[in-house]
């Protein structure tokens, strides 16, 4: 067994080594962070400086209030909003002036909230930039309070109980767990969902690359030195482990950017409500279910590579083998929305959709202990039996060049191995 | 230990639908240059795959350095296969030391022997270039390299001349005999006749999958041997015919080419000859391997040259 040690070694060194590993691992999570963590920060720093606005109230009677409200709107202790006081005059030119201002870049915009706003509940808002909605629905979430409150007044009820009558309901969501409640604005779910793509995408990803290089080897007869120095098995489980490490070293870069984005940038993405903060036995599980998955149906890739001549053979071959795992991740969003439906039990339990599903479902919320474990072991009892299996045909199909075996054939190594 | 380096009995192989190899007996003796011939599809490669192991017979009984096919035998075979096969995107230097490590060779042990190898095979400045940039002859070089680094007791080479231009081929059979006289069994598979025929010590020559001839090279050319010997002389040369032994002679005065009964002795006609004659010439005719090859296996030159 001393001899499978070169074998994963050779599979890992020279996989690690190439272009394609580095640029894909290192680059991936600088793209994953741009598209998730830029848009935030540029948005936080917008927001950082205080938008320079003023407020021309045709009506009269709101200005005072909307003015407040708005010096009064704070983040991270910050104000918001900086009120310049509008020059005063004729309404056209007070607006023209402020026209000016803004095309100069002393002001960032300005409110009119028209004469005959009270009646048509209208409002404007002037200003280079009309795309920084955080600010301008805040803004118009305060103007139309102004509203409400003038409105309110006039009916007759105290300035003090409008306050209370329209305090708007803000819904928190807390998830329960046992490391108690933690609150979570949605983003757990995207992130169990993008954890169960991870999971699927590098099980093809790798299972591919470890087929590729069974019909690379056989192609350019290199296997033959190889099975005249060792035995096929120990060549099949070499290459199985070698690329399957490399599957793994892949994991482990990114679930450290993971962990490292949590740790440095977590406060402020959390804040933005983009990163939920990753339990560890999530990520622990992430591991476990790439490897029961990696081997799984990295075993049937190394068969059919070995069984073909061309890639363009295996494409046809591969598709019913993937289904399952196909049929696992288009059925992992109604797990994670339902995970202790009979339905989602029955069918984490099924090995070839377990790596998918069961993952899903610890995300979601933790089945119990012993649901999990009797669904590992199934998966693992399944791992052996598909590698053995997978071990046969890929002694007998190694060295075999010419036509593309049938099924039948291919069944018929299996028992004459 | 036998004398023999590898031994094969009874062996039979079978394919979906032929035979590959029927009822194979041979022997190769320890440290001898062992040519196995045939045509193509013979059943040569199938039968060198059964003797490194690759592939198990059917039937029969292999023994390679007393041992029965298995983990143990096959770190000590070196093996060539016929469709040299070496990773296109790997460092040459790398490849070879990981192939003699997957032989049991420890790398460091590996990374010591390979720079001499490399450098009498003529590729000491390619050992940090990947295989894909050497040319055909080169990698066949390398592929040798590969075949011997683990210093194996039996080298299989499986048509080892073919794509070498004539200085590598004549390195390669420097090599060949320099490892011979270092004990090493090498067993050659190949249809180049000539060059099995100054090379080998013994042969066996196959034929759709069945033996046809074995045995050293000299006692295989005896047994199909024309039995003849050509003489030039200067003397009365007529007692000639009435020699112990002799069959039949065509004089012409200063030649003739004397017809030996079966099992007669060249060297004796040869001592009574020159006792009473001034000998010229004295030539055991014997067939060329290809001319026994073609006669057995009855193909045309064309068929055997291929």
């Amino acid at each position: 067994m001393s001899r499978i040690w070169p074998v994963v070694r050779r599979e890992y060194v020279e996989r690690v080594r190439s272009k394609a590993f580095l640029i894909v691992t290192l680059l991936a999570p600088v793209l994953m962070g741009a598209f998730v963590i830029l848009p935030g920060v540029l948005m936080e720093k917008q927001r950082g400086r205080a938008l320079r606005i003023a407020v021309v109230d045709e009506t009269g009677v709101l200005k005072e209030g909307v003015e407040r409200a708005l010096a009064n709107q704070k983040a991270d202790g910050r104000e918001r909003f900086e009120i310049r006081k509008a020059e005063g005059g004729t309404a056209a030119t007070e607006l023209s002036a402020l026209r000016e201002e803004v095309l100069e870049g002393r002001l960032d915009g300005y409110v009119r909230i028209p004469e005959d706003a009270l009646k048509t509940s209208q409002a404007e808002y002037h200003g280079k930039n009309v795309s920084n909605f955080l600010d301008l629905s805040l803004v118009q979430k305060i103007i139309g309070e102004a509203l409400l409150t003038h409105r309110l007044v006039g009916e007759g009820i105290e300035l003090s109980k409008v306050r209370a009558l329209t305090s708007a309901a803000d819904l928190k969501t807390l998830r329960v767990s046992t490391e108690g409640e933690k609150e979570d604005r949605g983003g757990s779910f995207m992130l169990a969902f993008l954890m169960a793509g991870m999971l699927y995408t590098t099980v093809v990803i790798w299972g591919q690359a470890l087929m590729n290089g069974v019909i690379e080897e056989k192609t350019n007869r290199a296997v033959e030195v190889m099975v005249a120095s060792i035995p096929t098995s120990t060549l099949f489980m070499g290459k199985l482990l070698g690329v399957g490490a490399v599957g793994l070293t892949q994991f482990f870069v990114w679930s450290s950017c993971l962990v490292l984005a949590g740790v440095f940038g977590g406060p402020a993405l959390a804040a933005l409500g983009l990163l939920p903060e990753v339990p560890a036995t999530d990520v622990v599980a992430l591991l476990v279910f790439f490897v029961l998955g990696y081997f799984l149906y990295a075993a049937f890739y190394a068969a059919i590579g070995a069984s073909v001549n061309t890639q363009q053979e295996a494409q046809s071959l591969i598709f019913p083998v993937l289904m399952p795992l196909i049929l696992a991740f288009v059925l992992a969003p109604s797990v994670l929305s339902n995970p202790e439906g009979s339905v989602s039990t029955v069918l984490s339990f099924i090995p070839p959709l377990t790596p998918i599903l069961m993952f899903a479902r610890i995300v979601a919320q933790r089945p119990p202990s012993w649901q999990i474990g009797l669904a590992i072991v199934l998966l693992v009892l399944t791992i052996a039996v598909v590698n053995w299996c997978a071990a046969r045909i890929y002694r007998v199909g190694i060295l075999m060049y010419g036509k593309r075996p049938t099924l039948p054939e291919i069944l018929r190594w299996i028992r004459a191995a | 230990m036998s004398v023999n380096a590898v031994r094969l009995e009874g062996i039979t192989k079978a394919y979906k639908g032929h035979v590959a190899v029927h009822d194979l007996t041979f022997e190769i003796p320890r440290g001898d240059l062992f040519g196995l011939l045939g045509p193509n599809g013979a059943g040569k490669t199938t039968t060198l795959r059964m003797i490194t192991n690759i592939l198990g017979p059917d039937s029969g009984r292999i023994e390679v350095l007393d041992l029965v096919p298995g983990q143990a035998s096959r770190d000590r075979i070196g093996y060539m296969p016929e469709e040299r096969g070496l990773y296109p995107r790997m460092v040459l230097e790398e490849q070879l030391i990981f192939l003699a490590e997957i032989k049991g060779t420890p790398r460091a042990e590996a990374r010591r022997r390979l720079p001499p190898w490399l450098e009498r095979m003529g590729l000491a400045e390619w050992g940090k270039r990947k295989v894909n940039e050497l040319s055909k002859g080169m990698q066949q070089k390398a592929q040798f390299i590969a075949t011997i680094l683990h210093d194996p007791e039996v080298l299989i080479l499986d048509e080892p001349m073919t794509g070498l231009d004539p200085i590598g081929a004549n390195l390669m059979r420097d090599v060949l005999l320099d490892m011979k006289r270092q004990g090493k069994t090498i067993i050659l598979s190949s249809h180049h006749m000539e060059t099995v025929e100054r090379l080998c010590d013994s042969i066996a020559l196959i034929h759709q999958g069945r033996k046809l001839l074995d045995g050293p090279v000299g006692e295989a050319k005896k047994r199909y041997g024309r039995n003849a010997i050509a003489l030039g002389f200067e003397g009365d040369g007529s007692f000639v015919a009435n020699l112990p032994g002799v069959k039949r002679v065509s004089d012409e005065g200063h030649f003739m080419e004397i017809q030996m009964e079966k099992g007669a002795d060249p060297q004796a006609i040869l001592r009574e000859v020159a006792l009473r004659l001034r000998v010229n010439r004295f030539e055991i005719l014997e067939p060329s391997l290809r001319d026994i090859f073609v006669s057995l296996v009855g193909g045309t030159d064309a068929e055997v040259a291929a």
